[in-house]
Parts: structure tokens; sequence; C-alpha cells
């Protein structure tokens, strides 16, 4: 495996594994040492107790090998053999100085007079003994001043010195496999408790990212002491914040909508109270001279004219204000309603208003958004134009893009209100001011659309609107 | 050596002891009433490790002869034969074959009696499973003898080969003396020796006693039947009294439960007193090696 993909691990399972290699690693060095420790610990004793072996049956049969009897010698390794018995030693040659068998302890193997030579190179060494084998072996030299007198080869059986090392290699392994499977499971039910939370905190987060962040329940939070306990309470503190400010958002917008309303609100009356004397004076000529034919049938064109004129201020009014006014596209009358919305207050500011509607039929964007976008910069640039100048406006539609152009002749627009235009979803302004830019923003990012602003020489500000045109069957499905 | 269990181990060890701190105490009583002990030699002809054997002896000797009584132990026939013959011994259990030897220093006391004769075969003995019927067969052998001094276990085989005019250095590869008839069987059971002579009597009783050591080897060849071993003392004596007290407690052993008990651990019958001429059968043996030189 390579370490990206272990790197790409749960923490549950990484720390775990860890945890066993590390085991092994310590069992490993730990049972290398006792093993090693026991090895020397085996070697010393039975170096010691083959040492003394060796000194009692040298003493036992040194005269008797000067005279090669090969009785004593014989007698002398049987009871050597009968009272060492706990050094367990399988077979003994005493040769003399030329290797010829004086005696061995198994005479059928090695009869007298044989030649001796150690078959293996290890019995030729005064001590040999490898760790876990089955014998040791060990030799004396019998010499007395000037000449060798003989040879005594030992052979020890050490199977119950390596069966010993088994035991304890088993002993070792089982302890410590049992060690590493209970501190690996013990590692996996802690850091599963101890990740317990960052999970939590992790899937609420992992909601976050699709909808709205969503709080950590309070009966895990009250459970949660400590580091994660301030985590949690800390995130809901950062959701509800967020949820605050979203809120906000929403009423903002909502008071925004209201706050244009009002304004426009005494426009709309004003527009309909300057009919109302002409229709009040037609309402009197009527009653007085309502029997003259002449006179009747102009009163009566002036009321209805008058009348006319109120009805299309108050469906212009309902239409754009109305809630859930559905996503209908855009027809070229709504550009004309907004011309007749914002004339009042151009005429209030003594400013001319010139709206260029070249769109010859309905087009594929949601006509709400659009007309509520477009009133608020039209009455941003009348606000901003100087009196006697012209805001002129340009709707057009091509095949993929509506474009719509406002300009006026004020004294530019400050930074901080282009950075609200065209931040999209950006949050709104903080001291409350230019939130007619911040809803325009918000509504051309829904609608998928951009702004771009570009200050005219010597003053003058134009706002460009680009709004993508929904293809023919999006548009039905909407 | 290894013979017996434990507990008969133990047995004997303190059977042993107990002897080892009487004789002494006893030694000194007779030496402060001026009574001399009388001093029986013991060869290595039979289980003179027996700690309990030498005890029980040691006890009925003293009770039956009303002395104090010192059992002497050496290693070789030679060693109690130079010391029966120079006098420093009362009596001795020497074998046939010195007691020929030194006939005109050395008179019978007794000879024990086996199978109700004073007669006893040597054997040559081989490994169990070894081909051969006859002594010829050994030719080039290691062989295992018990003592030079020894009638059944030396001479027999000796005069054997004279008779062929042959001798065992030549006709063995190497031959070693034991010094004991039980190592012999040891000897040839181990396979250190591929052949042996030894006492039949003793090879009898170790194969009663400890037949899974006498189970490997088997009886080649089974000499004639010879005079046993006897009680010998020096043909000089200061005083007749001490013998006659040794002879008389040889002779009346049967009749003493205590006697009975040691002729019981001897697989014994008794002792009898006998013709020297009994011992003629050994004497041409040894006529016939020194003839062979």
């Amino acid at each position: 495996m390579n370490a990206s993909r272990f790197r790409s691990w749960p923490i549950t399972i990484k720390v775990p594994l860890a945890v066993v290699a590390l085991m092994i690693l310590v069992g490993l060095v730990l049972s290398e040492r006792v093993l090693a420790r026991l090895t020397e610990t085996q070697q010393r004793h039975l170096v010691e107790l083959s040492q003394s072996y060796l000194d009692g049956l040298s003493s036992a049969i040194a005269p008797s090998i000067l005279r090669e009897d090969n009785w004593e010698v014989y007698d002398a390794i049987a009871r050597a053999q009968e009272i060492n018995k706990s050094l367990h030693p399988i077979e003994t040659v005493v040769t003399n100085s030329e290797g010829a068998v004086i005696a061995a302890s198994d005479p059928k193997r090695h009869p007298i007079g044989t030649s001796f030579s150690p078959n293996d190179i290890s019995k030729t060494k005064a001590f040999s003994y490898s760790a876990g084998a089955d014998t040791a072996n060990a030799m004396r030299t019998l010499s007395y001043p000037g000449r060798v007198a003989g040879i005594i080869y030992t052979t020890f059986d050490t199977r119950h010195l390596a069966a010993e090392r088994r035991d304890v290699l088993m002993a070792l392994a089982l302890t410590n496999g049992a060690l590493t499977i209970l501190l690996a499971a013990a590692g996996w039910l802690l850091v599963t408790h101890m990740m317990r939370p960052v999970r939590i905190l992790s899937e609420h987060l992992g909601v976050a990212r699709e909808t709205l962040a969503v709080p950590v329940p309070d009966e895990i939070v009250a459970k949660t002491t400590g580091e994660f306990g301030h985590l949690f309470r800390g995130y809901n503190g950062l959701v509800r914040s967020m949820k605050e400010r979203e809120d906000l958002s929403k009423r903002l917008a909502e008071e925004e909508r209201l706050g244009s309303l009002g304004r426009l609100a005494s426009a709309v009356a004003h527009e309909i109270n300057n009919p109302l004397g002409g229709l009040f004076n037609a309402l009197s000529t009527m009653k007085t001279h309502g029997h003259l034919a002449g006179v009747r049938s102009s009163s009566l064109g002036l009321l209805e004219r008058g009348l006319v004129g109120i009805r299309d201020v108050v469906r212009t009014t309902l239409a754009v204000y109305r809630r859930d006014s559905g996503s209908r596209n855009l027809v070229p009358a709504d550009i004309d309603d907004l011309g007749m919305l914002v004339a009042p207050e151009g005429r209030r500011k003594y400013v001319t208003i010139q709206i260029d509607n070249r769109l010859d039929g309905p087009i594929a964007v949601a006509s709400t958004p659009i007309r509520q976008a477009l009133l608020n910069l039209l009455l941003n640039a009348v606000a901003a134009a100087p009196e006697g100048s012209q805001v002129n406006a340009t709707v057009s539609a091509g095949t993929a893009a509506l474009e719509i152009v406002v300009s006026d002749y004020g004294g530019g627009m400050p930074e901080s209100a282009s950075a609200v235009l065209t931040a999209g979803y950006g949050p709104p302004p903080l001291d409350g001011g230019g939130l007619g830019l911040w809803t325009t923003s918000r509504l051309v990012a829904e609608m998928g659309g951009r702004i771009e602003i570009e200050r005219l020489r010597p003053s003058g500000t134009t706002i460009r609107l680009i709004i993508p045109i929904l293809r023919a069957e999006l548009s039905d499905v909407a | 050596m290894a013979s017996g269990g434990n507990k008969e181990l133990h047995r004997r060890a303190f059977l042993g002891a107990a002897a080892a701190l009487l004789a002494p105490a006893l030694s000194d009583a007779a030496e402060n009433t001026g009574i001399v002990p009388i001093r029986f030699g013991l060869t290595p002809v039979f289980l003179t490790s027996d700690l309990e054997l030498l005890g029980r002896l040691q006890s009925y000797l003293q009770r039956s002869t009303g002395s104090p009584v010192t059992l002497v132990n050496r290693r070789t026939y030679q060693e109690i034969t130079a010391l029966l013959t120079s006098g420093q011994l009362d009596a001795a259990w020497i074998c046939g074959f010195p007691f020929v030897a030194h006939r005109s220093e050395l008179q019978l006391v007794a000879v024990p009696l086996w199978h109700r004769k004073p007669l006893y075969q040597s054997y040559l003995i081989v490994e169990r499973d070894r081909r051969a019927s006859d002594l010829d067969d050994l030719r080039g052998d290691i062989h295992a003898f018990s003592d030079p001094d020894s009638n059944s276990g030396f001479l027999v085989t000796r005069a054997a080969l004279a008779q062929r005019n042959l001798r065992p250095e030549t006709f063995f590869a190497k031959t070693f003396f034991t010094y004991g008839h039980r190592d012999v069987i040891r000897a040839v059971a181990s396979g250190l020796a591929g052949s042996g002579s030894v006492d039949g009597y003793v090879y009898d009783v170790v194969s009663e006693l400890e037949p899974e050591l006498t189970s490997r080897t088997r009886i080649l060849k089974a000499s004639e039947w010879l005079a046993f071993p006897p009680i010998a003392a020096p043909r000089t004596i200061a005083d007749p009294s001490r013998f006659e007290a040794v002879k008389r407690a040889f002779l009346q052993m049967n009749d003493d439960p205590e006697g009975r008990a040691v002729l019981q651990m001897l697989r014994l019958d008794g002792f009898a007193s006998e013709d020297p001429n009994i011992f003629d059968t050994i004497a041409a043996k040894a006529a016939l090696v020194a003839a062979a030189g």
C-alpha cells in the first residue's frame, strides 16, 4: 500500500495500527533481549556445569589414563554420568594423545583402540554451544608437563534448555500478542470516543455545506466538556450569528422594498391626485350643464381619461409590488409601466427620464426581478442626477442576454456603492445605506446575470445589467 | 554400584555408618583390655561393596568368637594374600589360585558350600547377541579379566589358552583387569569388552539380584567344577584358640540366626571342612600356566 493511501485512512484505524506496529516493535526488541539474556544465562550455567563435570572426571581418570586402564576410565565415566545426571551428559569419549579411544560412555559406538576424531569442528573447542541447539560439546586436554596424556570429549544433551527457550519464546509471543490486541482494542475505543465530537462537528459542517448550518443539539453540547465543549459552543455561536445575519439580510431586503414603496406611494398619490381635480371639475360641469349633450360627452371623455390614467397607475403599482407575482416572462409593457412609475419622481426633481424600450415581444427572463432591479436603478439615477439633466435608459435583447443600460450625469457613483452593486451575494451594507443597490445586486445574481459600472467624463455613471436569457425548454418549465 | 533402589542404598549407608562407628569402638575397647582383635581379610571375591553384609558378618563373627573382629578390605587379591601370608591377618576369604600358589604357607579354615557342594565354575561370558560358540571364536577380542590372582576370573581362561599353546596377550587384542567379578559383567554388558572371564557363582547371584545387567550377556562356556574360594589362615599361628574360634564360627554359621542371614545374603548353604586336595585341579591349571611361561 502506498503512503498517501495510509494517510487517507480514518484516525480510528491509524491509531490502533500504530499501536500494533509499536507493540510489535517493542515485543520484538523485548523478546530479543529476554532470549539473549536467557541464552547467556543458560550458556554460563552450562559452561560452569560442564567444567565441573570435566574437573571431576579429569581428576578421577588422570592416573588411569597414563596406565591406559580401560576399565578404570570406563568406570569413572560411568560414575560421572550417574552423578551428573542433571547435566545430561550424552556421550563422553576419552582418548590418548594419539586419538585412540581408551574408553567411552558407549563402548559399542567407540570401541577401545579405535581412533576417534571429532567429526564436528565445534567439538575441538573447549566449549561450544549454540542457542537452541540440542547438544553442547566440551573438550578437555589432560596434559602433564611436557606431554599430552589424553583428551576428554563430552557431549551434553541440551534439549531441555532448547525446550525452556521455546517455552519462554512461546510465553513472550502469547503475552505480547495478547497485549498488542488488548492495547489496539483500547486504542481503537479511546480514539473512537475521543473523535466522536469531531465526527459530530464534521457531520454538522457537512450539512452546512449543502444547506444552512445547523447547531449541535443542546443535549450533546451539555454532555461534552473540555476543549470539545468549547468548540461546540463556539460553533453554535457561529451558526446563530450566521442565522441572525441571514434573517437581518432578509428583513433589510423587505424593508428596502417597503421603503421604495413608501417613496413611490407619495408619487402615486400625487399622480392620482393630479387628475382628481379635473375629474371633480368634470363632475361639477356634468351636474350643472349635464343636459347639454356637447358638455356631457366632453365631461364624460374627461372623466374616462382621468380614470384610465388612475387605473393604469394603480395597475402598475400592483404589478410591481404584488407578492408572488409568479415568474411571468418579461414583456415590453413592463418597461413602459416603469417609465410611468418613475415619471412623477422625475418631474418632482425636474429630471427628464428617457426610456428607450427596444423590446418587441416577450423575453424569457422573469419579469418581477427585472422590473424591481430597473426601478431601483432608475430611482437611484434620478436621485443622483442634477436638476434639469436627463436620465437615459435602454432595454434591448440579444439572442443570449437581455441588456439594460442606465446612465445619469450625476457626480458619479461612490466606490462603496459600486462595491455593493457588484458584490453579488455579498453582505448588506453595514451603515444601512445603499440597500436599493444591494437588493439589485442580489436580484441580478439570482438571475445569473452580472453588473458593469462605467464612470462617464466629465461626470456621470453608466450601469449595465446583462441578464442571460433562459433557453426555451427551461422557460417552459419555469 | 548402581544396584538396588534408593531405599536399599539408604539402608546400606546407615548400616555401613553404624559398622564403621562400631568397629573402631570395639577395637579401642580391645586395645584397652589387652585383647587383640581378630583380623579377617576379604577379597573382592564377591559383593564386598555390600556394607550391610559386611556389618552382619562382622557382628556374627564377633559374637561367635567372643573377640572383636576387624574386617580388612583391599582392592586386589594380591594385597590380601600378602597380608595373610605375612601373618598380618588371622584369616581371609581368598581365591583358590592364591591358595594353591601359597599352599606351603597357608592352611584351610573352611570351604563355602554352594548348592550343597564346595564347588563352583568359571564362566566365559560374551555379549548376548554375539555369534560365538567357543573360546577359539574370541580371537582378537578385548577381554576383561577379574584379577590376575583369581582362579575363575583369570587362571581358568589363561590355562585354556595355554592348552592351545596360546597366550592372552597375543590371542586377545587387548586385556584388562576390573578387580571385581561384577565389573567383568558390567564391562561385557556395556560392550567395553567383547568377552570376559568371571566367577560362575558371582554371575549366578548377580543374575538373580540384577537380572537387567546379566541379561545383556550370555555364558559362552562354563568350566569344569572347581573348588570354591576358601577361607584360609596362615600355616603358622601364634594362638591356636583364635584359629579354632574362627573355624568354628564359620562351620557353625548355619546354626545361628544371624549367621543364616549372612549365608542367605551370600546365597550359600554354609561352610564345611574339606580336604585341601579338592584344590588339585586348580593347582594343575596353575602348573600348566607356569610351564607355558
